[in-house]
């Protein structure tokens, strides 16, 4: 880290502590520490977050560099800091030296000790109900952000269409389709008929449903029926596009648990006109939301990498309209340190909010940050082809979307509209601001949280002159 | 509340910045309309250009910072102080703002454990800070009659008052939701709809869009068993307003019933302190399982959920045990629902969380507490203590031993508090078996500290790892994965019970020591109805 804030100080009467975390914030961590006993006091005695972070680092440092003795120092510390039932950055440590904990064990080959197998988390898994899925979203606007801006985008660039064809590729469980539905409905020249495809495997990731994909599917369908929209809900899968057969959801399941990377690959070879039935007349949109992250980003040799040939077959597939939303945080490069303080200092967003608006001992809020501490854990815990949580930034993620032949299209004034009236729905705190790239971006307090941008492929005369002024 | 919303983007070019200055005479805190380079932000270290401002709390508060130099009069804003400087009839050069650059300005919060007192994690406007300050740290004095939220900002509670019961969309299964996309995603894959589907949906159509205001009576009841035990229970909202779980819960926790009663019986009964509860439950629920199979018409019924029906136990023992009915919605933790929390494995929270008015005092009581002890006063501690603990390790200090103390069986609230309590205790004996040798606060280096001197204490041989294991040398290098493995070895066979490692050690053993082969949420991947806890 080499920051050179400098600190002004008014009126302070805490000169001192902060005055100490600014020198150990200027100086480069050296791999057996060189802090003074002071320093090392005052720190722990406020339980400043910059120190945590130092601390933290420590640890990983001394993993990667195989000092098991200064590992376990550290984690000593890091434990006694930690807690569950502390405050944000009490909290996040704990979750953090788990996942450390976690990349130890894994680091010695001879340990007697079983992971469960290693390659899925330590972390209970929970399977919530669709309904509980549906709160769960709505806890703090984090997704319904995304939501919101996709659908409107959606809406707007539908027009004139009757039929409607959504790839959607999310790890929500279809919560985003309702309100669109119900924006269709009422379109003054009635609704579209709508058909919504979902991959048939999904990353083992939380959150968790307790029931099928066919079954969200199924009870899409059972609303869109109650509201007078067309409605086709497929599963891409190889046996075929008709949904609810039984080997379908077997197949399903098998998808889910097992790693990740192959079934992408299954997936991949799906996405083609025929696997898809795509019709001439239908409006194909393709929705990745928290998506792309889990796509490899690394090119084996010559060959593209598995995110890059992603969008290469979705480019092909020529649809109206990609919108892409995910978190803004850069947590794909290879260096372990590099993650932990990107990673600490994005995460405290989330955990922030959620403590802003849900009393201390919320079930709820204990589930989500449970769900947050298994992405942590597999970010810092993992490495490899294990390590699936590969999120890019939305700058990062929007040259790669123009690297592979994509344009963005700006939100309309209507969609920005839409947002804000949402955010404003949600107490103070939550912001959004609009960059330069046409990227629609979610903030915490003024902090970046999540980004939303929508593309259209640059497929020459392919591009309908129309999308330039509707989305 | 919309300042927050409207904050500027965290890199402001001081080409725009000037050229606002020099049109209007004044500078405004508002986003530059064209900057010619927009520098990236990296999440986390908002501006490293930033000045880092750190107000004291009487600072912070303090309501007219921005001072007029000629006439000493105060401003809340500084766009205040500078229209008021205009009207000195300064010269065109006094005009301008003394500072000589526009450097952007972060500020900090005052209070050391707070997640924004790191800079990296400023806020970017005074304002914002203040009403974080005083939302986060400070009292609440502003509440809300109709639902009785309290807020510490007076803008907050404004805001908040003008929403509050105005907007109220109910699903058919009886929840609320005051945003109407919350209400829609939910009627979306509510099991209400799903059977209402099968009856005519135009008449429905009318009755599930009506905007109600906020009903006081309970909801009526989704299918005939719940009718049983609705009266004991009042479904108002839950700690949100828009949770949507509403009744579903008690259909699937009906379904449950004849797996779990006999087990929660059990659980119940220690916590109610009367067994006399138990058979009434028991005798609700058996006269109700017979309705409930029946009354389940969606084609998939989910798979037993221990949560909701401890829930439901909780609500029901709750009202037997104390008059008043909390507001607090039947979802709230309980430790049976094998939920992934370390809070709720280790202390047994217990099925009487928060709202229940025996337990408050106490459950508040701990949770509110702050962690027990710095660092360094456990490692002052463990010199006190000396060598006597030649044999503890890092694994007694994180209570993973198979004789560590059995503190964590019990599920009472009480325990959670005596547990808090032994956590100095605990950390104590880690440093001691650290080797720590921290005798007095005037130790040099962490190097040293962690390594522990020469003189570590008592006769502790340096050769002797951390661990007290005696592997290898002291120090990384060769022994690097043997040392390792014996520090995950000596965690103990079987299933490394990473919570326990990482949560026990704050409640001093409990919770995780009595099975260190079963994973951290205990058995519920494999018997989802586990009442082992108890």
């Amino acid at each position: 880290m080499h920051v050179s804030m400098k600190t002004e100080l008014r009126g302070s009467t805490k000169s001192l502590a902060l005055q100490n975390s600014s020198t150990l914030f200027n100086t480069t961590p050296p791999p057996q520490g060189s802090l003074t006993g002071a320093a090392l006091q005052g720190c722990l005695g406020s339980l400043d977050g910059a120190c945590i972070e130092k601390l933290l680092l420590h640890c990983a440092s001394a993993l990667e560099s195989n000092d098991v003795t200064l590992a376990q120092q550290v984690m000593w510390v890091l434990n006694n800091v930690a807690s569950s039932v502390g405050d944000i950055n009490q909290r996040l440590t704990s979750w953090f030296l788990r996942a450390l904990i976690s990349r130890a064990s894994r680091v010695c080959p001879s340990t007697a000790m079983s992971f469960n197998g290693g390659v899925t988390s330590t972390i209970q898994r929970r399977l919530m109900s669709v309904t509980e899925l549906a709160g769960y979203v709505d806890l703090i606007p984090w997704h319904r952000f995304g939501y919101c801006a996709s659908n409107s985008a959606i809406f707007n660039t539908i027009q004139g269409y009757q039929k409607v064809h959504i790839l959607d590729f999310s790890i929500t469980h279809c919560m985003q389709w309702p309100t669109l539905i119900d924006a269709l409905a009422k379109r003054p020249e009635g609704p579209p008929s709508l058909r919504i495809s979902v991959p048939c495997c999904r990353p083992p990731v939380p959150p968790l449903l307790n029931v099928s994909g066919e079954e969200v599917g199924f009870r899409l369908g059972n609303f869109a029926k109650f509201r007078e929209v067309p409605f086709e809900f497929n599963v891409i899968n190889n046996s075929s596009m008709s949904s609810s057969t039984l080997s379908s959801s077997t197949s399903e399941t098998m998808c889910i648990e097992s790693s990740a990377t192959f079934h992408f690959e299954l997936l991949l070879a799906q996405l083609n006109p025929s696997s898809l039935n795509l019709q001439d007349d239908e409006a194909l949109v393709v929705n990745c939301q928290n998506w792309l992250r889990y796509l490899g980003d690394e090119s084996k040799g010559d060959s593209n990498s598995l995110r890059d040939i992603f969008l290469n077959k979705i480019k092909a597939l020529n649809p109206r309209i990609i919108i892409v939303v995910d978190e803004d945080c850069e947590l794909s490069a290879p260096s372990l340190t590099s993650r932990i303080t990107t990673c600490f200092n994005y995460l405290w967003i989330p955990f922030d909010a959620l403590e802003t608006f849900l009393p201390k001992d919320s079930r709820q809020r204990i589930e989500y940050e449970s769900d947050i501490g298994h992405k942590i854990e597999n970010i810092i815990g993992f490495e490899g082809f294990q390590r699936i949580e590969r999120l890019e930034s939305g700058f990062t993620l929007s040259q790669r979307m123009r690297n592979a032949g994509f344009f963005s299209i700006p939100f309309s004034e209507e969609t920005v509209r839409e947002v804000k009236a949402l955010l404003d729905e949600h107490a103070s705190g939550w912001g959004m601001k609009r960059d330069e790239d046409h990227m629609l971006v979610l903030t915490w307090k003024g902090h970046n949280s999540v980004f939303a941008t929508a593309w259209v492929p640059n497929n020459g005369l392919d591009i309908h002159q129309d999308q330039m002024g509707l989305a | 509340m919309g300042e927050l919303e409207k904050s500027s983007p965290l890199t402001v070019p001081t080409a725009s910045g000037e050229a606002s200055i020099s049109s209007s005479g004044y500078q405004t805190m508002t986003v530059p309309v064209a900057p010619p380079k927009k520098k990236r932000n990296l999440p986390g270290m908002p501006d490293p250009e930033a000045e880092v401002i750190a107000l004291s709390p009487k600072a912070l508060l303090a309501t007219n910072r921005f001072v007029c130099e000629i006439c000493n009069k105060g401003f809340q804003r500084d766009q205040n102080l500078q229209l008021h400087r205009r009207g000195h009839n300064l010269p065109w050069k006094l005009r301008q703002r003394t500072t000589k650059e526009i450097r952007k300005r972060v500020y900090v919060c005052p209070e050391p454990s707070c997640v924004h007192h790191n800079p990296a994690r400023a806020l970017g406007d005074l304002t914002g800070i203040k009403k974080h300050f005083c939302r986060k740290h400070g009292e609440k004095k502003w509440k809300c009659e109709r639902c009785s939220k309290k807020y510490a900002v007076q803008s907050d509670w404004k805001a908040h008052m003008k929403t509050c019961g105005t907007k109220e969309y109910k699903c058919d299964c009886g929840t609320l939701f005051s945003r109407r996309d919350s209400f829609i995603t939910h009627r979306a894959f509510c099991d209400a709809l799903a059977e209402e589907s099968a009856k005519a949906h135009t008449t429905a159509a009318g009755s599930s869009e009506a905007k109600a205001m906020v009903a006081s009576p309970p909801p009526p009841p989704l299918t005939p068993s719940t009718s049983v035990v609705s009266p004991a229970l009042s479904i108002q909202s839950s700690e949100l307003p828009e949770n949507p779980i509403g009744l579903s819960p008690l259909t699937q926790a009906a379904t449950s019933l004849t797996n779990t009663t006999a087990a929660f019986n059990t659980g119940s009964s220690s916590n109610c302190s009367s067994s006399s509860t138990t058979s009434v439950f028991a005798s609700i629920f058996a006269s109700s399982t017979s309705v409930t199979a029946v009354s389940q018409p969606r084609p998939q019924p989910p798979p037993t959920s221990p949560s909701s029906f401890s829930n439901l136990i909780s609500a029901l023992s709750r009202s037997d045990c104390s008059t008043t009915i909390p507001s607090v919605s039947v979802i709230e933790p309980t430790s049976l629902s094998l939920s992934t929390s370390l809070y709720l494995s280790n202390n047994g929270s217990s099925l009487f969380p928060a709202p229940d008015n025996h337990q408050d005092p106490r459950q508040y009581a701990s949770s509110a507490q702050p962690p027990a002890m710095s660092a360094t006063a456990l490692l002052q501690k463990a010199a006190q203590i000396g060598a006597a603990a030649s044999n503890a390790s890092l694994l007694r200090g994180f209570g993973l031993t198979t004789s560590a103390s059995s503190s964590g069986q019990d599920s009472t609230a009480t325990q959670w508090n005596m547990n808090i309590q032994t956590k100095p205790e605990s950390g104590a004996s880690v440093a001691a078996g650290l080797g720590l040798g921290l005798a007095s606060a005037g130790n040099s280096g962490l190097t040293e500290l962690m390594m522990g001197p020469a003189s570590a204490f008592g006769n502790q041989p340096m050769t002797r790892d951390l661990l007290g294991l005696s592997i290898g040398v002291g120090g990384g290098g060769g022994s690097s994965t043997g040392g390792l493995s014996a520090l995950l070895n000596s965690f103990g066979g079987g299933g490394f019970d990473i919570t326990a490692a990482a949560a026990t050690a704050s409640y001093g053993g409990g919770g995780g020591g009595g099975s260190p082969r079963e994973t951290w949420d205990g058995p519920s991947e494999r018997k989802p109805n586990g009442p082992a806890f108890f």
